[in-house]
């Protein structure tokens, strides 16, 4: 429910305050022309702020295609003079570019899609259904949110390869299939959707599935978006755990890769920002499409 | 056989409870034990290890219950890793939410250009904390460097060294730790302002309030849930720093930006004792713990309920 | 028949999870079997990221088409990350038959220690199937052998030279590259050059952290030193504190290079042509050289001490718990013959890590100049267990610090007593 302002609210305030005891007609004005010279310069500082956000990209952009000679050799300029696609033909060439992509996608993908099934029906249960020791296990879920992953690290990778699972999705995905987050987020957004959604399936005979998958689920779209792009992100940028599990170079993704151009022998700075860019990009475009959702999903979470 | 009857949720008839207590269990089956056994057991066995000299694959681990402990105590190295973990996460979250609020202000109409300063403020969630450090650590590099180029092109003499510098390592790591997330927490806070009812604002004008008891009266009190929860999360992450240092310092110069992970990073990875490193883990566990605790008792005071 | 169906849906559910829990312990963790036509695979996990990886490659595709029996496949990483995966990875046997731990010797106790590596004695002899180890540089030997047992063969060895900048020599009017201190010294102040306060050329590009040292080597130049043959800290000595006065002031007040680079940093520096001189190892000739410099090389100048200069060396090693030790040991047996180190030197411009092949490689410059430099080349905290924790934790603030100008004399005191902490040293 957006609340615009309107240019004729903002005036209505300013009348409406007049009806308060204020200074004659000539401080009236100037202090309509602080507050507007107070909105414009907040503007000002604003625009500038999103071009202070966005220019790191700019650069590296800029830097991908440079020679290292013209970055050194002129660094205050944005864009390059001297061109060169040799920082993205060393990308492509060094690395197993389709693989990795696959990669990143199924692991990325199908762990975010696991997370969304596995945590929704946890969050539902949580929300919805009584079940013993049902605080218990949120308050616990929510403690893990607060473990750093190093801790963590040598003790589960020693699990996964006793369970055989070292250099190979299943390795990869699972222990990943869920997130105490996203728990979190579905289980207040459950609690906000009316019970009467719930109380009339029932009455027509639902069982708890049913109620999840038919009722709850379809109403939970926009909450379900968001969490999807908020884990595929995290997950697409998580660079330690895949390079942890799979030591195989087939097994590998993206931005466990990118690592390589910061080697001991030299800097090769186009090539480590061209792999930047490459990373960013996919994540990006999704972004940049999807981005409407978000902050429609974001709202309806109804963070309480 | 048909079929349920309402009651009201105070709690479900014995009877029937035992199968809604069976499909409970199988919802949250997948997921418990997924953390149970890749998150749980790991943390478990990690504290496990904090109580042993412990290497792996070693030939033997001796049990020494608190030395480690007490060790950590003793270690000046690690205050100074808890130092500078406080510092850049008080001032992160200050910054991060504080003016996350006031671009989200700023920003609320649905205009065109304000959806696209947003989307610009938001983009840098989509970067990795990897990807961050590089581009920054470049940008600041006073070699090739945009930021000391700039500078000294605007005549500044001698260009800081920023992140070569004792002194300004850490709060440069702190601004980029704000760049990096003032979008996701201004969103987070224009949802929130968004679900605020119009009505109460046109009371607000109807008894002669200006904007700026407009938004004090009304505005951060509907947003104290979203601003708890972004102050937590940020505070959370904030306390877990490392991508972000690994990246762009490596603890250095001189220790200045050594985050407590960072530390246990060096403990358990570099010099291999793991025991030490997971008791350095646990301690920081409980500072999380407490501190996120501190600021919900704080919260729930304040609601009054 | 909705609770028919739920019920069913539960049921799919209960299934599913089992189904998940019987995969478990079904894997074999990706490694692939010997089988594959009686080829034994191998895999070798190696930090050679850098320009130089295409010369192990090379040598990689020697051995695997002369050895049609084994097959081995090298992959290079980070060194940061192979020192993350390679500890757990080792200690349950599931990790790389081969690897190279660390760029720094010093890493090979804590294998030892968690008893990850193979002790190589059994497959050491002179026969040509057989690891030479007489044939090693002694100082390389010695770090390897540990309580008497051979646990790693080289992997590369390296010295330290002085690369310049013939261009920047002859616009600062030098026509040779200094062969004393004071040369260097001199050649250095004059190729800084600034205006307004801005350094548009730095006389050497010196490193202080994430990278092979070069600051002992200023030390040693001037008869100072880290350690002394017991491992106690003689970083406080007068010569020590005289160097290292004199080369952080220069640091500091004649900006002869920027302070707080990491190696990679210091490389590009040169690279790019913002500084004139770097020392720096075999690795980077070719780096450089396509960076289109002018490039010279000479000797490490002379100090009061004599010639002196660092020698590193990467050590390869295998898995103790590995399927195929007697096949890695062929390998390394094969790696570190008199053909392959040949062959690798010729193609990578490193010297061999043999003593025994000077004369072989006359012909070629590159790799003579580096191995002229053998006989008195250190190796930086040698044979240390605690090497790595002093580097990072002692020696590496310390250079920070004067180089940001903390009292000398000072700081390397406190260094000592860090030193002398941490190896255990009494006197």
């Amino acid at each position: 429910m957006a609340t615009s302002e309107t240019l004729t609210r903002r005036d209505a305030a300013e009348r409406h305050m007049t009806l308060t005891p204020t200074p004659g007609p000539g401080a009236r004005r100037l202090v309509r022309m602080a507050g507007k010279l107070g909105g414009t310069l907040s503007w000002l500082i604003v625009v500038l702020g999103a071009v202070a956000i966005i220019l790191p990209f700019l650069w590296m952009l800029g830097v991908a295609f440079r020679t290292n000679p013209d970055l050194y050799g002129d660094p205050a300029r944005l864009w390059p003079d001297q061109w060169t696609l040799h920082g993205v033909r060393a990308v492509l060439d060094q690395l197993p570019f389709t693989r990795l992509i696959v990669n990143t996608f199924v692991f990325a993908g199908g762990a975010t899609v696991l997370l969304l099934l596995f945590d929704s029906m946890t969050a539902f249960a949580l929300a919805r259904l009584n079940f013993r020791g049902k605080n218990v296990l949120f308050v616990a879920i929510l403690a893990t949110l607060m473990v750093p992953f190093q801790v963590t690290l040598v003790p589960v990778f020693l699990t996964i390869y006793h369970f055989g699972w070292l250099n190979s999705y299943q390795g990869l995905i699972i222990p990943r299939a869920t997130s105490a987050l996203g728990i979190f987020l579905l289980r207040q957004f459950f609690r906000q959707l009316p019970r009467e959604l719930d109380e009339a399936a029932r009455i027509d005979g639902a069982g708890d599935f049913t109620v999840y998958w038919r009722i709850i689920m379809p109403n939970a779209k926009p909450v379900l978006a968001t969490l999807f792009i908020i884990q595929f992100a995290a997950l697409w940028n998580d660079f330690l755990w895949p390079l942890v599990i799979s030591s195989q170079t087939r097994m590998q993704t993206l931005p466990a890769a990118l690592t390589l151009f910061s080697s001991q022998s030299g800097v090769d700075h186009a090539a480590l920002m061209a792999g930047a860019a490459i990373s960013l990009t996919p994540l990006a475009i999704a972004f940049l499409l999807l981005q409407r959702y978000f902050v429609q999903g974001v709202a309806t979470t109804g963070i309480k | 056989m048909a079929t349920t009857t309402l009651k009201p949720s105070s709690g479900p008839p014995r009877r029937r409870s035992r199968r809604r207590f069976n499909s409970a269990y199988l919802f949250v089956a997948p997921s418990v034990v997924i953390i149970a056994v890749f998150i749980a057991e790991p943390i478990v066995q990690s504290a496990w290890m904090s109580l042993h000299d412990w290497t792996i694959g070693a030939a033997s681990n001796p049990f020494t219950g608190l030395a480690n402990y007490r060790s950590l105590w003793h270690d000046s190295r690690f205050w100074n890793a808890l130092r500078v973990t406080l510092i850049y996460t008080a001032a992160v979250t200050v910054g991060q939410v504080g003016l996350g609020l006031a671009i989200a202000s700023r920003l609320r109409r649905t205009t065109w250009y304000s959806s696209l300063l947003r989307t610009a403020y938001f983009f840098p969630f989509v970067a990795s904390l990897v990807v961050v450090g590089i581009i920054w650590k470049f940008l600041l590099d006073p070699q090739v460097g945009l930021i000391d180029a700039w500078l000294g092109d605007l005549g500044v003499g001698n260009p800081p060294q920023w992140l070569q510098s004792t002194s300004l390592a850490l709060p440069t790591v702190i601004v980029v730790g704000i760049w990096k997330n003032v979008g996701f927490t201004m969103i987070v806070l224009l949802a929130g302002m968004q679900q605020v009812p119009a009505d109460l604002y046109e009371a607000a004008m109807l008894d002669g309030a200006g904007p700026w008891r407009r938004f004090t009266a009304v505005t951060l009190p509907a947003l104290r849930p979203a601003l708890l929860f972004t102050t937590l999360i940020a505070t959370i992450t904030g306390l877990q720093l490392f991508d972000l240092v690994f990246a762009m310092t490596s603890g250095g110069p001189v220790f200045s930006t050594e985050s407590v992970v960072m530390y246990l990073y060096e403990k358990g990875f570099v010099e291999f004792q793991m025991g030490y490193a997971s008791a350095i883990a646990w301690v920081l566990f409980i500072i999380i713990l407490a501190v996120s605790a501190v600021q919900l008792r704080v919260a729930r005071n304040r609601d009054g309920d | 028949m909705m609770i028919i169906n739920s019920r069913r849906r539960a049921a799919c559910l209960a299934a599913t999870v089992a189904a998940a829990a019987l995969v478990a312990g079904c894997g074999n963790n990706g490694v692939a079997s010997t089988s594959a036509g009686g080829v034994v695979q191998l895999t070798m996990l190696t930090g050679f990221t850098g320009p130089d990886e295409p010369s192990y490659q090379a040598l990689v595709a020697e051995f695997n088409k002369t050895h049609p029996d084994i097959h081995v496949t090298m992959t290079a990483e980070p060194w940061a990350t192979v020192a993350q995966k390679l500890p757990a990875a080792w200690a349950t046997g599931g990790g790389p038959d081969l690897a190279t731990p660390s760029s720094d010797p010093g890493s090979i106790f804590n294998y030892i220690k968690t008893n990850s590596v193979l002790p190589l004695d059994s497959s050491v002899g002179t026969g040509d199937d057989q690891i030479q180890s007489a044939a090693f540089p002694t100082a390389v030997r010695n770090a390897f052998t540990v309580d008497g047992k051979l646990y790693a063969v080289p992997a590369n060895m390296a010295t330290l030279v002085l690369y310049y900048n013939k261009d920047m020599f002859t616009a600062a009017g030098i026509t040779a590259p200094p062969k004393t201190e004071a040369d260097f010294i001199a050649d250095a102040k004059k190729l800084t050059v600034s205006s307004g306060g801005k350094v548009s050329q730095y006389g050497l590009s010196l490193a202080d952290n994430n990278t092979i040292q070069m600051w002992p080597i200023l030390q040693w130049m001037s008869g100072g030193d880290i350690v002394d043959a017991k491992g106690c800290g003689v970083v406080d000595s007068a010569a020590s504190v005289a160097a290292l006065t004199q080369w952080s002031q220069l640091v500091i007040q004649n900006h002869i290079s920027p302070i707080g680079q990491a190696g990679a940093d210091a490389d590009t520096l040169f690279s790019s042509k913002k500084a004139a001189m770097e020392i720096n190892g075999p690795w980077a000739a070719a780096g450089y050289k396509s960076a289109g410099i002018n490039l010279g090389m000479a000797e490490v100048p002379v100090g009061s001490a004599g010639p002196v200069t660092l020698a590193s060396t990467v050590p390869l090693m295998i898995e103790r718990n590995g399927p195929h030790t007697a096949q890695a040991e062929q390998f390394l047996a094969w790696y570190t013959s008199k053909t392959a180190q040949l062959k690798f030197s010729q193609v990578s411009g490193f010297p061999p890590a043999r003593t025994d092949l000077g004369s072989a490689l006359a012909g070629n410059a590159t790799v003579s100049l580096f191995a002229q430099a053998l006989p008195y080349a250190k190796l930086y905290l040698a044979g240390l267990s605690q090497s790595t924790a002093i580097d990072s934790d002692v020696y590496v603030p310390m250079i920070q610090q004067i180089e940001r100008g903390a009292n000398v004399q000072s700081a390397a005191s406190s260094a000592n007593q860090q030193i002398d902490k941490l190896t255990g040293c009494t006197s």
